[in-house]
């Protein structure tokens, strides 16, 4: 007979003061083999170009596009990015493309566009690249797929603190709700499923015009949106969240004239870290190469 | 003569199910006329803004395709219907309103406190207004309104438009009961939370991966937080259906959360904070965080009767 779940409790935070220990707690196994690789230094290409945005919706595709394509060969270090696409899939691959539809700050399409276009580059058939979002569990590509590509805007978010990469997973599972205790501090788990585990070939955070901090039932103001102009791309979501997340806390920070902690916390992040073993959250695990504009680059 | 009550019991039974069945028509009858009222005697024009008609209403299943993500927290409070209209006009923001009936007052008055920080306003029973959105409530309507961009302009028509909607609801609502129960001395008012859906409980404290406390549509819960000297606590009232309902949610807390607590169902953290436990009647009194056992012993022996 199966033992009954234990109630894990705020106690058992306070308790043990660290979340390393939680994992133990709950049973759950890490994944060092997972798309972050977490036992190495992650690598995160944080990219970024004054012209690609003058502000909340306005975007220039091609400033925007060649961002990309630099952080991509800059990443995997090869002579251009075709290259890196050839080491990132191979023909055979089925791909989806787990894009972002939130209205107000959606994944921008040329840059859905130029994945596609990419993974085309690379050999992969139409046929085996699909983009979607809410449609993920009934997408034939998706079911089928043995890679995916991950790509988002970064935002502050009511129940898990930030949109992030991670959280980008969740509509992969048939009950999105059930991970929104504790400020989603399991959306790790979403990761470890099998149909997900270690198919992530690569994470791209949108920070073009990030959204640091929510107002009303939708939770957003375009005041509270700012020309970053930025692109955060690693195969770790963890260490891209991690400096995405950090870029957010500086905004907030220099915005409000105080410190403005992200509320939820999101506590998701570093759980997939030392709980889910997912990658690396902490900077000192992160290898993280700043190239473009560097001005008021907030990390 | 039994025979003779049995025949008058026949048409008393029929009438007191018919009078049932009207009251319930009326009851709905009463629901929608008063949402469509309320549509109708919005406003058209907003200074230089124009209504974009049609509205758009949504209800507890359409609502997620409205607003992404905080969808639940309306569901939580039982939202029954949403209408939103956009104001727009030449070179400024778009304004949305947004307007929740929460089918009570109470649950109006409880999705109101889930985001109660900004500046305070006079319209409705509460409002507050933060840079480019205002949010009130009045009987059993939540109002948000806000302004897509933040402009001087944007906020005073923001502002209007709250009043003018205020206005056309033109009951108040009686806010929760349990609210009653909270000690009044150190109460710091802006604290208060009211909810029935542990989801939300999390949110604002986070207790437990599980409902030890049973919270459900069936249990109010007040959440608030106090300050007494320069010592804090935050206290957490629950009140169940019934007493047996209580009791147990006394010993599932006391079994998950406070399994070290003494005879007077109190405990010290490993954070150096007090929690503490008591039960009334139906109602369960908890202490999460006092900065001394006294702050929660006192806050537990003054919870009103």
């Amino acid at each position: 007979m199966a033992e009954k779940k234990r109630v894990i409790t705020r106690r058992d935070f306070i308790r043990t003061g660290s979340r390393v220990v939680m994992g133990s707690l709950m049973g759950l196994p890490l994944i060092r083999n997972a798309a972050g690789q977490a036992t190495e230094k992650s690598r995160v290409v944080l990219i970024r170009d004054p012209d690609v945005t003058k502000g909340y919706g306005s975007l220039n595709a091609d400033v925007l596009i060649d961002m990309f394509d630099q952080a991509v060969t800059l990443l995997h270090e090869t002579p251009h990015a075709a290259a890196a696409w050839h080491k990132l899939v191979k023909p055979g691959d089925i791909v989806g493309i787990k894009t972002n539809v939130w209205s107000p700050l959606p994944t921008p399409a040329p840059l859905e566009d130029a994945i596609a276009s990419r993974l085309m580059d690379a050999g992969v058939s139409t046929n085996s690249i699909s983009i979607d979002d809410r449609g993920v569990g009934g997408n034939a590509v998706f079911k089928k797929s043995t890679a995916l590509i991950n790509v988002r805007p970064m935002r502050t978010h009511h129940w898990s603190g930030l949109g992030t990469l991670l959280k980008n997973y969740i509509m992969f599972v048939s009950a999105p709700w059930s991970y929104h205790g504790n400020a989603c501090e399991r959306l790790g788990t979403i990761w470890q499923k099998p149909f997900i585990r270690d198919k992530t070939r690569l994470n791209i955070l949108v920070m073009v015009t990030p959204l640091f901090h929510g107002i009303g039932p939708h939770h957003f103001s375009r005041n509270y949106t700012w020309p970053y102009g930025g692109l955060i791309v690693s195969t770790d979501p963890v260490a891209a969240d991690a400096i995405g997340a950090r870029i957010i806390q500086a905004k907030r920070n220099e915005s409000f004239g105080e410190n403005k902690p992200i509320s939820p916390r999101p506590l998701h992040i570093e759980a997939a870290d030392t709980k889910f073993g997912i990658g690396n959250s902490h900077p000192q695990r992160i290898e993280l190469i700043k190239t473009g504009w560097q001005e008021d680059i907030l990390i | 003569m039994i025979r003779v009550l049995q025949t008058r019991a026949i048409p008393l039974c029929l009438a007191l199910l018919i009078l049932s069945v009207v009251t319930h028509l009326m009851t709905q009858a009463t629901y929608a006329d008063t949402l469509e009222r309320l549509q109708q005697v919005l406003p058209k024009q907003l200074n230089t803004w124009a209504a974009e008609l049609p509205d758009r209403i949504f209800d507890p299943t359409t609502i997620f395709s409205y607003i992404d993500g905080g969808a639940e927290v309306y569901k939580a409070y039982n939202m029954r219907k949403c209408l939103s209209r956009r104001y727009t006009a030449p070179n400024r923001p778009v304004i949305i309103l947004d307007i929740f009936d929460m089918g009570s007052p109470q649950d109006a008055f409880g999705v109101f406190t889930h985001d109660s920080d900004g500046e305070v306003l006079d319209v409705g029973q509460n409002a507050r207004f933060r840079p480019g959105w205002l949010s009130f409530w009045k009987s059993r309507y939540f109002v948000s309104i806000y302004a897509e961009e933040e402009t001087e302009a944007g906020a005073k028509a923001v502002k209007e438009l709250a009043r003018k909607v205020a206005a056309a609801i033109p009951q108040e609502g009686a806010r929760p009961n349990i609210l009653r129960r909270l000690p009044s001395e150190g109460l710091l008012n802006d604290s208060i939370r009211y909810l029935h859906h542990p989801m939300v409980l999390n949110y604002h404290y986070y207790l437990a991966d599980e409902n030890i406390l049973n919270i459900s549509v069936e249990t109010d819960a007040a959440l608030a937080r106090y300050q007494l000297g320069n010592q804090q606590a935050l206290l957490l009232l629950v009140n169940y259906a019934d007493a047996q309902s209580a009791a147990q949610s006394q010993a599932s807390f006391l079994k998950h959360y406070l399994p070290d607590a003494d005879s007077t169902g109190s405990a010290l953290l490993e954070n150096g904070k007090w929690a503490a436990v008591t039960r009334i009647d139906r109602l369960l009194a908890i202490v999460l965080e006092a900065d001394g056992r006294q702050l929660a012993e006192r806050l537990i022996k003054s919870i009103n009767p």
